[in-house]
C-alpha cells in the first residue's frame, strides 16, 4: 500500500505542470492558439493508458489534474477515453446529453458537443454507457457558459454506439474528476495568491481570519478530492470490485470542490472577481461544465447499484 | 501508487483477524469508572502478552518493531472486530509513549515504555490551562528549581483520566519571567505526589471523564524533564503532530462502520426515500472514503519522507467535522426517541454530545484553519 508519488511520477507531474505554465496558461484559456491541439496530441497525454504506453490510471489522473489546473481543452477527456477503449485516432469532441446530471429524466433531447474543431467523432456518457457518434465536419460552434469550450447543439441527437468495455465510463468519470480537482486547485491558489497581496485596513486581507479560513476550507476541499481521486484511480488499476463506488465518490467530491472553490475565489477577490477581465470566473464556468460530464450516480455512491 | 497490500502484509492482517476473532472479550467495557480501569488494564496486558501492543514501537522497549502500515492494519482489524476502546491507556499509548520514543533519555524510555505497553502505568495529559486553551503558549503553571527537584504550582484543565493516572505529561514554565514558547519544559509528573488535588468535571453527556488538576508545591525530580529544560514546546509539538496525523485510524474505521449502519437504518425505516436524506448519506459515504484515502496518503508520505506534513491538520479538521456530521445524522434518523436520553446511557446520543470535543480538543477547528492557511497556503500569520 503506497499512495505517495515515487520520483518518476513526481517528475512526470512536474514536467506536465511546467509545460502547461509555458504553453497553456489559464489566462489564455478562452482564446487558445489554433495549433494548440496538435501540440497537446504530440505530448502524448491522450494515449497514456494505451497498451503501447503502458502507464496506469493513477499516473494519468495526476497528469490530467495538472492539465485541468490550466483549464486545458475538454476534448482531451473524450479523446483519451475513445483512444483507449475504441481505438480511435485523432481528436474526439466531448458530448453531453440533455439529461446529464438530471434526476429522473429520461434520454432524448439535443446533445451538446464541445471542442468540435477538427473532430470527426464525439464521446460522452449517453444512456449509462460511454458512447461514440460521428459528427458533421462543418459544425458551427458558438461560445457557451465555459468560454474555453465552444459548443454546438445536435438536434436531433446523432446515433451513439456504446464502446464495448464497461470500464470506459469509469475512465471518463475518472479523468473528468481529475480535471475538476485541477480546477479546484487553480481556484484555491488564485485566492491564496490574491489574499497575500491585496491590502485593506493596511494589511494583506489573508491576515484576517475571516478570509484566511475561506482559503483554508478551499485547501481542505482540494485535499479531500485529490486523495479520493488517487485512491479511485488505484482501485481501477487494481481491478477492485468497488472501483465504481470510489470513482463516483471521487467525481462527486471533485465537482463539489471545483464549484465551491471557484465560488469562494470570486468572494475573496471581491469586486474585481465579478469582472470579465479577471480570471476567477473562468474556473467557475469550467467547474459547471465538468459537473455535467459523466456525473456521479448517487445510487452507486450509496451502494445500491453494481 | 498502488493500494494493494504485499503478501506479507496480507498474512499479517490474517494473523490480526484470527487472534481478534478468538480473543475480543464478549462483555462490554464497564461504565463504572473503577471497573472500567480494571478492565482496561487487564485487556492491555492481554494485548501485550500476545504481542499486539506497540506494533511499531522499538523492540528494546517491548514493542514489535514493525512498520506503520502494519500498525494501521492492526488498528483497522481491531475496529472491525469491535474490540474494546483502549480507555485509560489512551494517553500513554497514543501521546505519552510516542513522545518518549522521540524525545526521552534511555533511562526514561527503559522505565516507562514497557509499563505503558503492559497496562501497568496509566498516563494523563497536562497541557491546557484555564487561561491557556487555543493559546497554548500562554501556559502559567510554573516550577522553580530547588536542588535536584522541580517545585510545581498552578493548575491544568480538561485532563482526561486524571483520577486514575499514575503519570502525567505536564508542560509548564520552568524559567522565571519567560514568555510564550520559550522557557517551557515537558515533565513526567507523578500523579501520586503530595500537593496534587483533582476536581472532576461533568460533561454535557453526564459522564465524568475529565478534571481540573491543582498543584500546590508539588515536588518532582529534575531528572523527570524530557528533552531538556526549556525545550517543552518542541517536545509537546512532536506529540501534537502525531495526534493530528496517524493517531485517528481507529476512529476512521469506526466512522466507516457508522455510515454503513446509518444507511442500513435509513433503508429499514424508509427514510432513504427522502431525497434530502439519501443525498446527505451519499455525501457522508463519499467523505468517509476520502478521509481514509487522505490518511493513507499521509501515512505513505510519512514513510517516504519520514515526517508528517502540514496536511496532517487537514486530516484532523476534516475528520473531526465529518465525525460530527455523522453524529448529527444519527440524531436526525432516530427521531424523537433521542429525547429519552438520560445521564449514564451509553448510546449514540451520548456520542453526539461528547462529539463536540472533536472540534475543540487538541487544537480547535479554528486553530486548525489558521495552521492550514499559514503553513499549507503561506498566508500571513495573524498571531
Amino acid at each position: 500500500m503506497d499512495l505517495s508519488l515515487d520520483s518518476e511520477l513526481e517528475s512526470l507531474v512536474t514536467a506536465t505542470g511546467d509545460w502547461c505554465r509555458d504553453n497553456l496558461p489559464l489566462e489564455a484559456s478562452r482564446n487558445r492558439p489554433p495549433g494548440i491541439w496538435g501540440e497537446l496530441e504530440a505530448m502524448g497525454w491522450t494515449g497514456m493508458t494505451a497498451e503501447a504506453m503502458g502507464l496506469d490510471h493513477a499516473s494519468e489522473a495526476l497528469v490530467f489534474a495538472e492539465l485541468g489546473r490550466y483549464l486545458a481543452p475538454v476534448a482531451l477527456l473524450s479523446t483519451a477515453v475513445a483512444a483507449r477503449w475504441a481505438g480511435t485516432a485523432g481528436k474526439v469532441a466531448l458530448a453531453v446529453p440533455a439529461a446529464a446530471g438530471r434526476v429522473g429524466s429520461g434520454q432524448g433531447g439535443p446533445v451538446r458537443v464541445f471542442d468540435t474543431d477538427g473532430a470527426g467523432h464525439a464521446l460522452g456518457l449517453v444512456g449509462g454507457a460511454a458512447a461514440l457518434a460521428a459528427i458533421p465536419a462543418d459544425l458551427a460552434a458558438e461560445p457557451g457558459l465555459d468560454l474555453s469550450a465552444p459548443l454546438a447543439k445536435l438536434d436531433p441527437a446523432p446515433a451513439f454506439t456504446p464502446v464495448g468495455d464497461g470500464r470506459a465510463v469509469l475512465h471518463l468519470q475518472l479523468v473528468a474528476a481529475a480535471f475538476a480537482v485541477g480546477c479546484a486547485d487553480a481556484a484555491r491558489d488564485m485566492a491564496a495568491d490574491y489574499a497575500k497581496v491585496r491590502e485593506q485596513f493596511e494589511r494583506p486581507i489573508g491576515w484576517f481570519q475571516a478570509l484566511k479560513h475561506i482559503c483554508s476550507d478551499m485547501a481542505v476541499r482540494s485535499a479531500v478530492a485529490r486523495s479520493q481521486l488517487c485512491y479511485a484511480a488505484c482501485a481501477l488499476d487494481a481491478g477492485e470490485g468497488d472501483a465504481a463506488f470510489h470513482i463516483a465518490s471521487a467525481k462527486h467530491l471533485a465537482d463539489q470542490a471545483a464549484i465551491d472553490n471557484s465560488r469562494a475565489n470570486i468572494q475573496v477577490h471581491g469586486g474585481i472577481g465579478m469582472t470579465d477581465e479577471a480570471y476567477p470566473h473562468l474556473c467557475l464556468k469550467r467547474a459547471h461544465l465538468l459537473a455535467f460530464v459523466a456525473p456521479a450516480d448517487q445510487a452507486i455512491i450509496l451502494g445500491e447499484a453494481a | 501508487m498502488d493500494i494493494r497490500y504485499s503478501a506479507e502484509e496480507q498474512r499479517f492482517r490474517e494473523e490480526c483477524r484470527a487472534w481478534l476473532h478468538d480473543n475480543v472479550p464478549a462483555e462490554k467495557r464497564p461504565l463504572n469508572a473503577d471497573a472500567a480501569l480494571d478492565f482496561d488494564k487487564a485487556w492491555q496486558r492481554r494485548l501485550f502478552d500476545a504481542g499486539w501492543a506497540g506494533i511499531n514501537w522499538p523492540k528494546e522497549y517491548g514493542g514489535r518493531g514493525l512498520s506503520i502500515v502494519q500498525q494501521v492494519i492492526w488498528l483497522e482489524e481491531y475496529a472491525k472486530a469491535h474490540a474494546p476502546w483502549i480507555g485509560a491507556n489512551f494517553v500513554g499509548i497514543n501521546h505519552g509513549g510516542p513522545t518518549l520514543i522521540i524525545n526521552a533519555s534511555e533511562e526514561q524510555k527503559a522505565y516507562h515504555l514497557p509499563r505503558i505497553l503492559k497496562g501497568e502505568a496509566i498516563w494523563c495529559q497536562g497541557f491546557s490551562e484555564p487561561g491557556a486553551g487555543s493559546d497554548l503558549a500562554g501556559i502559567k503553571t510554573k516550577a522553580r528549581i530547588e536542588g535536584d527537584e522541580l517545585v510545581i504550582n498552578g493548575s491544568k484543565i480538561w485532563t482526561s483520566f486524571a483520577h486514575v493516572a499514575d503519570w502525567q505529561e505536564l508542560v509548564l514554565r520552568t524559567e522565571e519571567g519567560s514568555a510564550r514558547h520559550r522557557g517551557l519544559s515537558w515533565v513526567i509528573c507523578d500523579m501520586h505526589a503530595p500537593g496534587i488535588e483533582i476536581r472532576p468535571i461533568r460533561k454535557i453527556s453526564g459522564q465524568v471523564e475529565f478534571a481540573q488538576v491543582f498543584y500546590d508545591d508539588v515536588r518532582i525530580p529534575l531528572e523527570n524533564v524530557v528533552g531538556g529544560l526549556g525545550n517543552g514546546w518542541k517536545v509537546a509539538m512532536s506529540t501534537l503532530s502525531f495526534e493530528r496525523g496517524t493517531g485517528f485510524i481507529a476512529d476512521q474505521v469506526k466512522q466507516s462502520q457508522e455510515i454503513e449502519e446509518l444507511i442500513a437504518r435509513a433503508r429499514a425505516s424508509g427514510a432513504i426515500k427522502d431525497d434530502r436524506i439519501a443525498a446527505q448519506l451519499a455525501q457522508l459515504r463519499a467523505e468517509v472514503a476520502a478521509l481514509r484515502a487522505m490518511t493513507y496518503r499521509n501515512i505513505s508520505e510519512v514513510i517516504r519522507t519520514n515526517q508528517p506534513g502540514a496536511e496532517a491538520s487537514v486530516i484532523r479538521l476534516f475528520g473531526s467535522e465529518l465525525g460530527q456530521r455523522l453524529e448529527r445524522m444519527a440524531m436526525l434518523l432516530a427521531g424523537p426517541d433521542v429525547l429519552d436520553f438520560r445521564y449514564g446511557d451509553d448510546t449514540f446520543v451520548g456520542d453526539y454530545l461528547r462529539g463536540f470535543a472533536g472540534t475543540i480538543a487538541g487544537g480547535s477547528a479554528q486553530i486548525q484553519r489558521d495552521i492550514i492557511g499559514e503553513r499549507v497556503l503561506g498566508l500571513p500569520k495573524s498571531r
